[in-house]
């Protein structure tokens, strides 16, 4: 058994290039694991630093500054009466969920954590998560269609509007960072992992690659990932003022929480197609610039001391809860928490877990900030219009998006152009 | 900022603007909000609330001598006091109070005309009652005050 794990860890490959099923089912089981647990984490961290925001305290009495809300709000969302309405279409009712988790989940397949960090290395990786990801447009029209009300079926089709319309400038900010994998270096790849290791070997995140050029393209996917992922200040399909929640007006308990999933793993996938693309993905800042032994281990130690300070900050918390009997309880848990972060960093110190970690951890700070992003936008702006929401969409980023991807296309070839130039002259 | 609005617009000035309003709010500390069992809110001095009968701390009687000026006083007409004279010490002492909590808008003109300053509005500001019955408050409730409950787990 531990023969098998050391063997299969030494070979330094995806379990898709091992040819391993049974490492390929660990890695997805670990990564829905993974997934939810973040997306239960997003649930606190959203409401917390959106009331902050806001100037208010946010989930304050389920558990330690309400570090136990969302599991009690899943738990009445378990127990919840399951509803389908009377004239619904109960197969696509029941379907349409179902069929948005999947889509969601499903993206992930490709998501490179690290260079040995990712289920399979498809050679069409990123056009397999765009393709994958826009099926859950699918599953957002049956979930309208099937509901048989009013404001379900304005939501769902507002909803594929918009993520029709801003795939489009998507796309071509997509197709821009492919395009710079391959020039200069001739090599050009669609594959998630290939992507990174193209940054690497051109010692360049693509968002500092032909200054603007690549920060324009990221500029252009960031909002654009805001409105596939119907988040504010794209939130139209669920404008609460006019459409009360949008496609999943209809929906309770379990199957509403499934949207909810699925909203949130979305919301992860594009943020990992942003960080695969032009922030160098699993990639340490500057390591070409700090490079050596010295700075390898100096960087190596960053995730345990994350954990740490996290569990002295859980600690002092603890220490600086309310003295009285109604809070003994919250203090204790609170600081055992601390404690199991304390241990789990003790863990990601030993030498060699501390390696294998690197990778996943800057991934997962990459995707935390834009997961940050998300939140700050939502704190700060107002919804758009819808009309403004299209001029957006088609008359600004697919314009700027089709200059940018010619302009890096020119550039590019710029060597090539010089060349040919110069040997027609005498 | 002389900036003309397309580059403001281009460069999304306002927009980040807006962005560093939000961030610079994010410190718990600063939250309005209140813990309120935990935490209770000062009210302000002048809060008019619960309203009390005051009895002499000395000798140990309602300071009401039933002059009647707090009934006349209130708009909605909710106060009833009724006395009788204590053939002891002459006194006018009130036998009956009945102070309808459930029409008082708190205006406090009962309180400014008492002439011996025996009823007030306090700032007690938990005043829910689990009936309507119970909002009629009597002479020993308004002496009391009502306890509330506190918050426990």
């Amino acid at each position: 058994m531990l023969d098998a794990i050391t063997k299969y860890l030494n070979t330094r490959g995806t379990p898709g290039e091992a040819g391993s099923m049974l490492w390929a089912t660990i890695y997805i089981l670990i990564i829905t694991i993974g997934i939810s647990l973040a997306v239960i984490a997003m649930n606190w961290l959203e409401r917390k630093i959106l009331a902050h925001m806001q100037i208010r305290l946010g989930p304050m009495r389920v558990g330690p500054h309400g570090l136990l809300q969302p599991f009690a709000d899943a738990l009445k969302l378990l127990i919840k009466e399951d509803i389908i309405p009377e004239n619904a279409d109960k197969l696509v009712f029941w379907s349409a969920p179902v069929v948005v988790t999947m889509t969601a989940f499903t993206t992930f397949l490709v998501v490179p954590f690290g260079r040995e960090h990712a289920v399979t290395d498809m050679n069409i990786g990123i056009l397999f998560m765009l393709g994958i990801s826009s099926l859950g447009v699918l599953g957002i029209i049956m979930a309208g269609w099937s509901s048989n009300s009013h404001y379900p079926l304005m939501g769902s089709l507002r909803s594929s509007a918009q993520m029709v319309s801003y795939e489009v400038a998507m796309g071509l900010a997509i197709v821009c960072a492919v395009l710079m994998t391959s020039l200069q270096t001739g090599t050009g790849t669609l594959s998630m992992i290939g992507i990174v290791q193209a940054q690497a070997q051109q010692h360049t995140w693509f968002i500092f690659k032909f200054f603007p050029l690549g920060f324009l393209a990221f500029a252009i996917f960031a909002i654009a990932m805001v409105a596939e992922t119907n988040r504010a200040p794209f939130d139209l399909p669920e404008a609460e003022s006019e459409l009360v929640a949008g496609f999943h007006t209809e929906y309770s308990g379990f199957r509403w929480s499934l949207f909810f999933l699925a909203e949130y793993a979305a919301m992860l996938a594009v943020s990992s197609i942003a960080v695969t693309l032009w922030l160098g993905g699993w990639m340490r800042p500057f390591p070409h610039w700090l490079h050596g032994p010295i700075w390898d281990l100096a960087f190596s130690f960053l995730p345990a001391l994350t954990l740490l300070v996290l569990c002295e900050l859980c600690l002092v918390g603890a220490a600086r809860m309310p003295k009285i009997p109604q809070m003994k309880i919250q203090t204790i848990g609170l600081g055992l928490f601390g404690l199991l972060l304390g241990f789990a960093g003790l863990v990601l110190l030993l030498p060699g877990v501390r390696e294998r970690v690197q990778d996943i951890y800057w991934f997962t700070v990459k995707i935390a900030f834009f997961m940050y992003l998300y939140i700050w936008y939502r704190g700060t702006f107002p919804r758009y219009r819808f009309d403004q929401l299209m001029k957006v969409g088609w008359k600004v980023l697919l314009p700027t998006g089709l200059g940018v991807l010619i302009a890096t296309a020119i550039w590019g070839l710029l060597p090539q152009i010089s060349s040919a130039i110069l040997g027609v002259l005498p | 900022m002389s900036l003309s609005p397309l580059i403001r617009k281009i460069l999304l000035v306002d927009l980040i603007k807006g962005l560093k309003v939000t961030f610079d709010y994010q410190k718990p500390s600063e939250a309005i909000t209140e813990q309120y069992p935990l935490e209770r809110p000062v009210v302000y001095e002048r809060y008019r609330g619960l309203p009390r009968l005051k009895v002499d701390p000395e000798k140990g009687n309602s300071m009401c001598i039933v002059c009647n000026l707090c009934a006349l006083a209130c708009p909605e007409q909710l106060i009833v006091v009724k006395g009788e004279r204590n053939p002891v010490t002459k006194r006018k002492e009130p036998v009956s109070w009945s102070y309808d909590l459930s029409r008082c808008m708190f205006c406090g003109l009962c309180a400014e005309a008492c002439s011996t300053d025996a009823l007030e509005l306090t700032q007690d500001f938990e005043i829910a009652f689990y009936t309507r019955e119970g909002m009629v408050l009597d002479q020993a409730a308004l002496e009391t005050g009502h306890e509330p409950k506190r918050y426990e787990k």
